[in-house]
């Protein structure tokens, strides 16, 4: 998904060092095909997830069995995809917020609050159970989270303030507001459309994924199609130099929030449709810590100036495996943050230049030794 | 304007210029790096006018019995805060203290019960806060993971830790540990009695020892070094330890964490899993809304002690005004927009 001409810089921290230009056309010599695997950034995210599901499939035989029960898909396999949805909503505004040289903590907060004005417009309403009622309420929700990124995007863009503080400030205060809404109670409505958002299936295909694809479609061919995937990056490596080349970055900013907030609002919506309660204590919480490990683990490095949608996808179904394979293998669900902590840290060490460099080729390892001793910036070195 | 540069940073307040003591005072409270917070103080003094004038009443609201009490009840998180301190002034971040004071309260639950002695306890404690500290800045520093990522992993690693060692509340009933948690020195007489207990002797001795290693050390000065010239670089020229206080800044943060987890369970005397979900939030905003800038740099220890106070009123006015408690929430985000907005202002009229 993410365009050939990033997916191609092999190894960015090559002997060529940050001074080679950003193509994959810069070395002389020929590039064996394995060191190109070895050293695409999705090698490592695609191993911890086969190796996960590899690792499930042994346990549980069954694991890897798609079947079609009543038209639709049935299976773990399917599971994983459908949650994975949420997760992937969120990373894919995450990525190109991160992208930026940002970071949205607000997203968690932004899914209780879309939801709760969701179900508040639909509790008591007599039209609960019409297609046209709930379009309103889903539109009403996503429209909040719209108004939430576009305040995200005035701190950052406008006033420049750092995207952490800026959006912690609807992270702390999101929840409450959400809890306003709702008046402090768990708003429950029953709404058989608004139900099947996320629990339905379109084809024989959970809702959610189908949401989550039209989602990973549309933010790949604006991005990867456009120029604004360029242009994000270059607003991640240098908002001033690319302000000054004429790239619109306060404007391409404002709008990655915005973007961001909607697909939170829509991952709300989608997370909450199943069991149609508003919880505004819960819904979403640690969400967005989750969006972003997906983000990471895709190979995007935090710093910014960079972001690959493929790797996202791949982190979020990492995370979702991670979350069943915990219940396949009988271990108590509450010790799930342990095997993420265990994975975040294992892909990121591994992605680490560091160990790049202790790994590389003799001959190579003085020149990259060298190269990373100079008291280059991290960010520039890891280009 | 458009730029994210970096917020310019503060410079260590010098403590050998050479100018009369009044006027460097006076020139120090002017100064624009002290503004924001000027702002904090302000807006603290400005919060107990207004419960003065609200619930002053026949019993001042501004008493003895009032500051006691803020202490108390927010000693863990000043201790916290103080460490967050650290990391913020050198461009870091540490979002695994809240998991950290969860983990300490659970192993301290369930230590004692098995005979270990007290002190032996409350050592562990501490220790388990330095190591995931240690964890932190080796990840950051060796390997040069994002502070936020790598301390994210330390929190998913200590919440899942404690959900290993328990996932339902254990009391603390040990006898020693309990005449600890209530160990007090009381003063004054009838409902305006008010007390001085161990955990706000520990907060505020956690505070002196900070404000005395940030302002009047080498490594002090380094902390504020690494978070202005180009991660540390500049500094790493001019022959300070860059990295080592790199690595350093989140052990103590990680060690505060550790000291705020024993707080933290002589204030709950118990150990639970879920304690402290969002509590390295609390003491960010904290650390901002005492005029710390979060891109590092710049920003004062003691400021953070009156933003975990201001922090701590917002609390005592909206009880005392009978909301919600998720007011709070709602305005704990109005302040932070406040401040981080006045932070703003400053920078860019600095700028000019």
């Amino acid at each position: 998904m993410s365009g050939p001409t990033v997916t191609l810089t092999a190894d960015p921290t090559g002997p060529t060092g940050p001074s080679a230009p950003p193509s994959g056309s810069y070395r002389t010599a020929p590039v064996p095909v394995w060191s190109r695997v070895v050293h695409h950034q999705l090698f490592w995210p695609v191993v911890a997830l086969v190796l996960l599901v590899i690792a499930c499939g042994i346990k549980n035989p069954v694991f890897l069995d798609v079947e079609i029960r009543d038209g639709h898909l049935f299976g773990q396999l399917v599971d994983i995809s459908r949650y994975a949805a949420t997760p992937l909503l969120l990373a894919l505004g995450m990525a190109l917020v991160i992208a930026t040289g940002g970071i949205d903590l607000s997203v968690g907060a932004v899914m209780a609050i879309s939801l709760a004005v969701s179900l508040s417009y639909l509790d008591g309403n007599p039209g609960a159970g019409s297609v046209g009622t709930v379009a309103v309420a889903v539109a009403l929700g996503i429209l909040v989270a719209l108004v939430a990124g576009v305040f995200n995007g005035f701190m950052v863009s406008v006033l420049g303030i750092q995207p952490f503080i800026a959006t912690m400030i609807l992270m702390v205060a999101g929840r409450g507001v959400a809890m306003l809404i709702t008046k402090g109670q768990i708003t429950t409505v029953t709404s058989p459309p608004f139900k099947y958002l996320g629990s339905g299936f379109v084809l024989g295909v959970p809702t959610p994924v189908v949401i989550a694809l039209l989602a990973l479609v549309g933010v790949a061919v604006l991005v990867r199609r456009t120029a604004l995937g360029m242009l994000l990056e270059s607003i991640g490596i240098n908002r001033e130099a690319s302000r000054l080349a004429g790239v619109q970055s306060r404007n391409i900013t404002w709008f990655v929030y915005i973007l961001a907030g909607v697909l939170a609002g829509l991952a709300g919506i989608v997370y909450g449709a199943p069991t149609m309660a508003a919880d505004a204590n819960n819904i979403g919480l640690m969400k967005e810590m989750d969006a972003i490990m997906c983000v990471v683990l895709g190979g995007t490095a935090l710093s910014g100036g960079k972001f690959y949608l493929s790797g996202t996808v791949v982190g979020a179904l990492i995370l979702s495996t991670i979350e069943r394979a915990v219940i396949i293998f009988h271990i108590p669900s509450q010790i799930t943050p342990l095997f993420k902590a265990l994975v975040i840290i294992l892909v990121c060490v591994a992605q680490s230049p560091k160990l790049r460099e202790y790994l590389a080729p003799r001959r190579r390892r003085s020149v990259v030794a060298a190269a990373v001793a100079a008291p280059a910036p991290t960010k520039e070195e890891a280009r | 304007m458009t730029t994210t540069a970096p917020a310019p940073r503060t410079s260590t307040p010098s403590p050998s210029e050479k100018k009369p003591m009044v006027r460097r005072r006076l020139g120090r409270f002017l100064a624009p790096e002290f503004l924001p917070i000027a702002g904090t103080i302000l807006t603290f003094v400005i919060m107990l006018g207004v419960g003065q004038a609200r619930y002053g009443g026949e019993r001042s609201f501004i008493s003895m019995k009032l500051f006691s009490n803020l202490l108390q009840d927010n000693a863990y998180l000043l201790v916290l805060a103080i460490g967050m301190t650290f990391v913020i002034l050198t461009g870091g971040i540490d979002l695994s203290v809240g998991a950290v004071v969860a983990l300490v309260g659970l192993v301290i639950a369930t230590l004692l019960p098995m005979g270990v002695p007290l002190p032996v306890v409350l050592v562990i404690g501490v220790l388990i806060g330095s190591t995931f500290g240690l964890l932190i800045g080796v990840l950051v520093q060796y390997f040069n993971i994002q502070p936020f990522i790598a301390s994210l992993a330390a929190m998913f690693l200590a919440r899942g830790l404690c959900n290993v060692v328990s996932v339902q509340s254990v009391a603390i009933k040990d006898e020693g540990f309990a005449s600890l948690a209530s160990w007090s020195v009381k003063f004054g007489e009838g409902r305006d009695i008010w007390k001085i207990n161990l955990s706000m002797i520990v907060a505020l001795a956690v505070l002196a020892f900070a404000f005395y290693v940030l302002h009047y050390t080498r490594f002090g000065r380094t902390v504020y070094g690494v978070g202005v010239g180009d991660d540390g670089n500049a500094i790493q020229l001019m022959g300070l330890k860059a990295g080592r206080t790199k690595l350093w800044v989140y052990v103590i943060s990680g060690t505060c964490a550790g000291i705020a987890g024993i707080l933290f369970a002589f204030y709950t005397k118990s150990g639970f899993n879920l304690t402290g979900i969002g509590m390295e939030l609390d003491a960010i905003a904290a650390v901002v809304i005492g005029g710390t800038l979060l891109a590092g740099g710049g920003g004062y220890v003691l400021g953070t002690g009156v933003g975990v106070l201001v922090y701590g009123l917002i609390q005592v006015l909206i009880a005392r005004e009978g909301l919600d408690s998720w007011w709070t929430k709602v305005f704990i985000g109005v302040v932070l927009l406040g401040f981080v907005i006045l932070q703003r202002v400053i920078v860019t009229r600095r700028k000019r």
